[in-house]
Order: C-alpha cells, then sequence, then structure tokens
C-alpha cells in the first residue's frame, strides 16, 4: 500500500510534464465538454459507456496528472492505466469539432505511466479471453 | 444621479477594457497558437494516388455517393440534432450582438458606423430561438449520461456566461423589469463574456478557427500547413 501510495514527483516526471506542459494545458483549456467526439471512437460506439468518450479518457488521465501535478502518487497512474490502455487503443480516430489533439494528449499519459512502470498489458496478450 | 454615473461608467471605460482584454486575448491567443506549432515538414513518401488519378474522373452519382459518405460520417450524420443545433446556436451568438438595431444605433452614435441590422422583432424572434437552443444544450448537459460525466461546475459557468447577456437583452427589450436597472445588467453580462473569452473555455472561439483552418488533420477546414509541436 505505501508503495503504490508513493509520490512520484520526482525530477524524471517533472520533466515529461513540463516539456509538453503549454501544449497540453493550452488544449485541456479549450475542450467544452461536449461530448461530440464520443462517436467517432469505435470501442464507444461498440459499449457506449461514458469512460469510453475519447474527452473523458484525456481530461480523466493526463487532465487528472496536470491537475494534481503536485500530489500525483503510483495509485493515481494505475487508475489512469485502465482508461489509456484497456478503454483506447490510440488508433487515432477520435474527432473534435473544435480540433483538440485527443490522441497527442492520450499519447502522453501514456508516456508518463511508461515512465513509471505502469503500462497495459492486453488481455488476450496473456492468453486470457477478450 | 448615481445610476446615470455607474450607466456612463460601463457604457464607456468598462466596455473599453473589456474591448482591449478581449482583443488582447485574441492577439495573445493566436500567438501562443503559433509557438505551440510548427510548419509542417514536407512528405519523404509519395502519397498514393486518389481516385481520379488512378482510375480517371468519377461519375456524378459516384460523387455524390462519396458527398454522401462523408456527410454519414461526420457527426452530422452520427448525431444530426445535437449537430444542428450547435452550428445554429454558434451562428446567432455570433450575428444577433453585431447586426442587433440597438447595437448598431450605439455604433452610430459612437463612431458613425453604419452596419447593416435586423428589424427589431427579427432580433426579438433570433433571441428566443437562441435563448431555447441553449435550453436545449443545458438539458443534453443534464440528461444523457454520457454528456453528464463529462460535464464540470465550470460547464455551467460557462453556460451562464454566454447565455446571460441574450436573456437580460430580451429582458430589456421586453421591459419586464425597471429598463434602467436591467440595461445595466446587460451590459455588465456583455462585458463580463467579452473578458471571460480569454480566459475560460470560451476562448474555444478563437482556437476552433485557428486549430480547424491551420492544423494538417484529416477533417482540416482550411489550408492545413502546421502541426503541433
Amino acid at each position: 500500500m505505501k508503495e503504490t501510495l508513493r509520490a512520484v514527483n520526482n525530477k524524471k516526471f517533472q520533466k515529461i510534464l513540463d516539456q509538453k506542459k503549454e501544449r497540453m494545458k493550452f488544449l485541456l483549456s479549450f475542450c467544452a465538454h461536449c461530448g461530440l467526439c464520443a462517436e467517432s471512437c469505435p470501442l464507444y460506439r461498440n459499449y457506449r459507456k461514458p469512460e469510453y468518450i475519447p474527452a473523458y479518457k484525456a481530461i480523466n488521465s493526463l487532465g487528472k496528472i496536470y491537475k494534481k501535478k503536485n500530489n500525483i502518487d503510483l495509485k493515481l497512474l494505475e487508475e489512469i492505466k485502465e482508461l489509456i490502455w484497456k478503454n483506447c487503443v490510440l488508433c487515432g480516430r477520435c474527432y473534435c469539432p473544435l480540433g483538440i489533439d485527443i490522441p497527442g494528449m492520450i499519447a502522453l499519459a501514456r508516456s508518463i505511466c511508461r515512465s513509471y512502470g505502469i503500462y497495459g498489458v492486453y488481455p488476450h496478450s496473456l492468453g486470457e479471453p477478450l | 444621479m448615481e445610476n446615470s454615473q455607474f450607466y456612463l461608467f460601463i457604457r464607456g471605460p468598462l466596455l473599453w477594457v473589456a474591448f482591449v482584454i478581449f482583443i488582447g486575448g485574441i492577439i495573445f491567443r493566436t500567438l501562443q497558437f503559433f509557438r505551440l506549432t510548427q510548419k509542417k515538414p514536407p512528405l519523404t513518401y509519395s502519397p498514393i494516388k486518389n481516385h481520379e488519378e488512378r482510375y480517371g474522373k468519377s461519375s456524378t452519382l459516384g460523387r455524390k455517393m462519396q458527398l454522401l459518405v462523408e456527410l454519414k460520417n461526420s457527426f452530422f450524420g452520427q448525431n444530426p440534432v445535437v449537430a444542428l443545433v450547435t452550428l445554429f446556436f454558434h451562428i446567432l451568438l455570433f450575428i444577433i450582438p453585431i447586426f442587433l438595431l440597438a447595437h448598431n444605433l450605439l455604433w452610430y452614435e459612437s463612431w458613425g458606423i453604419k452596419l447593416l441590422s435586423f428589424s427589431e422583432s427579427t432580433g426579438n424572434i433570433l433571441t428566443i430561438i437562441f435563448l431555447t437552443l441553449a435550453l436545449f444544450l443545458l438539458l443534453r448537459r443534464l440528461v444523457v449520461a454520457e454528456i453528464r460525466a463529462l460535464t464540470g461546475k465550470a460547464d455551467y459557468f460557462v453556460w451562464v456566461i454566454t447565455v446571460a447577456p441574450f436573456l437580460t437583452g430580451l429582458i430589456c427589450y421586453q421591459q419586464w423589469f425597471n429598463y434602467q436597472i436591467s440595461l445595466m445588467i446587460h451590459i455588465l453580462c456583455g462585458e463580463f463574456m467579452l473578458i471571460a473569452i480569454t480566459f475560460t473555455k470560451l476562448g474555444h472561439m478563437i482556437f476552433f478557427f485557428l486549430a480547424r483552418f491551420f492544423v494538417s488533420s484529416e477533417y482540416t477546414l482550411g489550408p492545413g500547413t502546421r502541426i503541433w509541436k
């Protein structure tokens, strides 16, 4: 438990965050939360759940990371893992009417998680049923 | 007397402050956009020949089919009601304040500028349509589970900032309450909206044109000559 609550605010982490901070904050600040990106996601069209809406995935992964900049722990990254690996295949088909680069945001969230050894394992790669 | 002094203040210096912040915000956001993007590098491979080059000019029916498929895949095809409501909501949001007769009289009084104007009754009807569309968008936020999951307090705040100038404008026109006080509240709401465009997600007013016209993507509406850094 202690391990999962360990703060991850070290230099390596901050460097990744700072590299694209301005661009990501710029993009996050304009999301109108209109939900019009939903229908462009093949996974959302299959499951019809809010967790599959592209904007939801970006806001609740990268958005949370930037929001809790000084208060991020491994538990948060583990929660985000589900959203950005299980609920997104990064196919790049998401369409934002405002022109927000959603795949770019999810890709950065993945990089951040990966830098802490947190990454998605697809069920079928372990021989589990889909 | 106090009222008229306050009226002169909000019609004069405060309006200038709002305009300066609004124009300054547009300039700042535009510069920020160009700083965060770069020119698209030239392609290092030969692009696949398009349909026309490969098979010759397609028939009229073929072109129509292609357009229909593109329309079906766009969000106008996927969610036509919301798409049309959003489109008309934004068109009215722009044209009502610009072409309203009462506003144009102020432009003329101050700077001698004459713009095309709606008749008073047209302005009134368009405002009512705008408020109805805004109500639809609010109900969508409250009722549709997917959109509710995305919505935060800031979204309701932005909705109020956007709708308030139109609602108070209608109240002024209809003179439902004390006209002078309604008018001052209307002016303050309008100025607050102009200021908020720079600092809130209403900034998508600027971002939309920059991102959709300049950033290269499958859905670009313009030259698409830039990419994110």
